[in-house]
């Protein structure tokens, strides 16, 4: 047996990897994050006690009656003074605890709060998020003198350093990267050290370029079995790992042919041993069409 | 000195990968991402370096290698499992040579063997099982630039609090400092993910430069006089250099880049699956399963089916990487040409990759860097190699230009780290911050076993934090793995809050997490306290 899938089974120790995460940390908080020039991503929670606050003090069905909303404000820049800052409502169900947000405008600041639009029109902020800077997305008006260039000649540097690549180059390498990653996949996923995925067979490959009907197969082999924890067993004289309740498994390839699997176990004071001999035979016969 | 050149080339290699490191396993697949790495990629280049230095050839590369990487390289356990691993191949290879003789594959067996005969040599006799030792070598002769990254790769402009983007960036700073002797003069941000306002960060670890995806430098304002062949100089005064998309075009693009060459090598027919179930089952991984091995004896050949692949023919393919290089080098000689004359200045192309693309992802990319070095040193004068630190010794004078949000992934921003497969892990990962800064603000000088849980809550933390979990989800690929990397820390953490909270510590608990989470030996959880990044941010 490989390690893999070889995860403690029960218990709550630190070797329990798949303990699922807290679905509410208890606090009423909410954040902001920049995506893009164009995008954010807020997410929230609202505790039971915040709310049961807010019925409180305007009604028992507020929820219900108010529009629940995410109110979006772009922060006016400092040279702006005192200028109040636009803000938009975005309609949400406040259990949906994450939303994507689009602005018309990059290089501003935005922050949002999620709360409730009453019948009077009057808004009930609930909790509000940090304030997040978007890139503007695009060259700057700005020049300095120093360093400033005539018009023509900086259109011309863009091209240089290939403004025409923007997003798609990146993409370009990011495309690549993920080439890359999709090998190491293709080398390692048919039996991931972790669980679902190493029981999974590989999937047969289709063959490339044939536009005929087609059709592929495979198979491999699956042994089993299970004795004393703290046994000793081997498989074709190879040592299996045995999980904490004395199972095993180990997995083969199968060609065609005979294969022969020996399983010997030997108990942990060598006062036993029990043996079972299994045979395989793979035959496979494709059609000559 | 002034050069004659008419302008410079600084060749970054970006060499990272996870901390993937499992005790718990005798037999941990992900492991081999790292030993394959070390075999086709990071001992590779040592090779080139030593073979240039020894023949008089002189050089200049900048490359990052991520504190993760630094402390898988350092790592008895990984040590002693990458042992097993080459001796393997070398044991395979061995037996092929006599298997293929007479065959067609015969001449690439021989290459295998004397590849893994060679990286033996290097691993053990050169650098003793570190080959940390190789590349401080390098950098001791002023050749190489070893820069930086943050403390686990994490992907800051998705980081809500400046102690965060503090830790990451002073655990690598002394991370550094523990394997390469001094600190480091340039960082490589993760994904080259920047937020405007980090750079203050970087300074307080006394890191001058870091790198940018084209448009952070070409959307920075004021406008930069210069684009990307001159570096500017943040507010803070940190120098930022930007990516040329030409060069890394060439290389790159899917249609017109030279790894598609039908010379080089096949990478999807491998022995793994090619060689007779019984030969090659040792080789495999425990569970006999067959997969990739890293021994490929075809060529990429042509727009045949993969049964028709022709042998592979090393001394042709090591041609057409002389030739690519070549060819690589006329088009950097005239586009500084170009440059030269109409910046008024000399231009500083900077050519940034993936450093494991050369020899793992293009096997014969490390050839193509060997001869390039050669070329550029033997056949020209043009264009002249540089490094940043001795670029900004040489041209201190620089425009002062606040780069743009920016990173190098898809669509140019933070949409690969931040998506429909992964913005779930953000409620937690900032969570976990915001309970770590708690921790460290709290407990100003914790001692005895305290101390090490809050230093093993620190370590959780930072490996949460990797960018890697989020971009595997959105790639798709090793989703599951990734997953439960980002769960298993995140539940070690949350596990070590509350014991530390209810003032109930299990030393099974907390020696368990230690045993299997050991990446930065000597890190000290107060990286996080507020204190801290204040006065990192007040410089």
């Amino acid at each position: 047996m490989t390690s893999s899938g070889k995860i403690k089974k029960g218990g709550s120790g630190p070797g329990d990897e798949h303990k699922s995460l807290p679905e509410a940390y208890g606090v009423t908080e909410a954040a902001l994050l920049p995506r893009d020039p164009n995008w954010m991503f807020i997410y929230w929670e609202i505790t039971e006690n915040s709310r049961a606050n807010i019925r409180r003090v305007h009604g028992e069905d507020v929820f219900s009656k108010a529009r629940q909303v995410i109110r979006v404000y772009e922060v006016p820049a400092a040279a702006d003074g005192d200028t109040p800052g636009k803000f938009f409502d975005i309609p949400v169900m406040l259990e949906a605890k994450s939303w994507y947000i689009n602005v018309q405008d990059g290089g501003r600041t935005y922050c949002c709060e999620v709360g409730l639009v009453l019948a009077d029109g009057s808004f009930l902020g609930i909790v509000k998020t940090n304030t997040v800077n978007l890139p503007g997305g695009r060259v700057s008006d700005f020049t300095d003198e120093k360093w400033m260039a005539v018009t023509e000649d900086f259109d011309k540097l863009l091209q240089l350093s290939g403004v025409e690549y923007i997003g798609k180059g990146s993409g370009e390498v990011a495309k690549s990267l993920a080439q890359r990653w999709e090998m190491l996949r293709s080398v390692f996923s048919r039996a991931s050290s972790w669980g679902v995925s190493s029981m999974a067979s590989p999937a047969p490959q289709r063959p490339g370029q044939k536009k005929d009907f087609w059709l592929v197969a495979d198979c491999e082999l699956i042994l089993y079995g299970a004795t004393e924890p703290d046994a000793f067993v081997t498989v074709s004289g190879r040592k299996a790992n045995l999980n904490p309740d004395g199972t095993f498994s180990m997995r083969f390839a199968l060609p065609d042919g005979a294969m022969a699997l020996p399983v010997k176990a030997v108990s942990k004071d060598e006062s036993g041993s029990r043996a079972i001999d299994i045979k395989v035979t793979r035959a496979t016969n494709t059609d000559a069409k | 000195m002034p050069s004659k050149a008419k302008g410079y080339l600084a060749l970054v290699l970006h060499a990272h990968l996870p901390f993937i490191r499992h005790p718990e396993h005798e037999d941990f697949l992900e492991e081999d991402w790292f030993f394959e790495a070390m075999c086709e990629t990071y001992i590779p280049m040592l090779d080139i370096y030593e073979r240039l230095t020894a023949e008089g050839t002189d050089f200049r590369v900048t490359m990052s290698i991520t504190p993760p990487l630094c402390n898988m390289m350092a790592d008895d356990l990984l040590r002693e499992r990458f042992r097993r691993y080459y001796s393997l191949r070398l044991e395979l290879a061995e037996k092929e040579i006599v298997r293929t003789r007479n065959t067609n594959f015969y001449e690439a067996a021989k290459m295998y063997e004397t590849k893994f005969r060679r990286i033996r040599e290097l691993y053990e006799d050169y650098y003793h099982g570190n080959i940390l030792e190789g590349f401080r070598k390098f950098q001791d002769m002023g050749k190489l630039e070893i820069i930086t990254c943050g403390a686990t790769h994490g992907f800051l402009p998705l980081e809500l609090r400046r102690e965060a983007v503090h830790a990451q960036i002073k655990l690598a700073a002394d991370d550094y400092r523990r394997h390469f002797g001094r600190g480091p003069r340039g960082i490589w941000l993760a994904e080259c993910a920047y937020n405007p306002g980090d750079d203050a960060f970087l300074k307080a670890q006394g890191i001058r430069y870091f790198f940018l995806e084209t448009h952070g430098i070409i959307y920075g304002s004021p406008r930069p006089r210069y684009g990307v062949y001159a570096p500017v100089y943040c507010p803070s005064g940190v120098a930022a250099f930007g990516r040329d998309m030409e060069s890394a075009q060439q290389v790159w693009s899917a249609e017109t880049g030279y790894p598609g060459d039908h010379r080089y090598r096949e990478f999807y027919r491998d022995l793994g699956y090619d060689l007779e179930y019984d030969y090659i089952k040792p080789y495999l991984h425990q569970d006999g399963v067959r997969r990739n091995i890293g021994m490929k004896y075809c060529k990429i050949t042509g727009k045949v089916g993969l049964d028709e692949k022709a042998a592979y023919n090393p001394a042709e393919a090591r041609e057409m990487a002389a030739s690519h290089a070549g060819n690589f080098m006329f088009n950097r000689q005239r586009q500084i040409e170009h440059l030269n004359g109409f910046l008024g200045r000399k231009p500083v192309v900077v050519s940034m990759y993936d450093a494991e693309l050369y020899g793992h992802w293009w096997y014969e990319g490390t050839d193509f860097l060997e001869f390039l070095f050669k070329k550029l040193h033997h056949d020209q004068k043009t264009v002249k190699m540089i490094t940043p630190s001795e670029y900004l010794a040489l041209h201190p004078d620089n425009q002062v230009v606040q780069p743009s949000m920016s990173s190098w992934g898809d669509k140019g921003y933070n949409e690969v780290w931040l998506n429909g497969t992964n913005d779930w892990m953000y409620r937690h990962l900032h969570k976990m911050v915001e309970r770590m800064v708690e921790l460290a603000n709290k407990f100003p000088a914790a001692e005895g076993t305290l101390l090490r849980a809050l230093n093993q809550c620190a370590r959780e933390v930072v490996l949460g934090m990797s960018s890697d979990w989020a971009f595997l989800m959105t790639v798709g690929t090793a989703k599951n793995y990734s997953t439960k990397r980002f769960v298993a820390h995140t539940n070690r953490f949350n596990g070590l809050y509350e014991q530390i909270t209810g003032n109930r510590l299990e030393e099974d608990f907390l020696k368990d997490s230690e045993w299997r989470d050991n990446i930065f030996p000597g890190i000290n959880y107060r990286v996080f306290s507020t204190a801290e990044a204040e006065k990192a941010m007040r410089g």
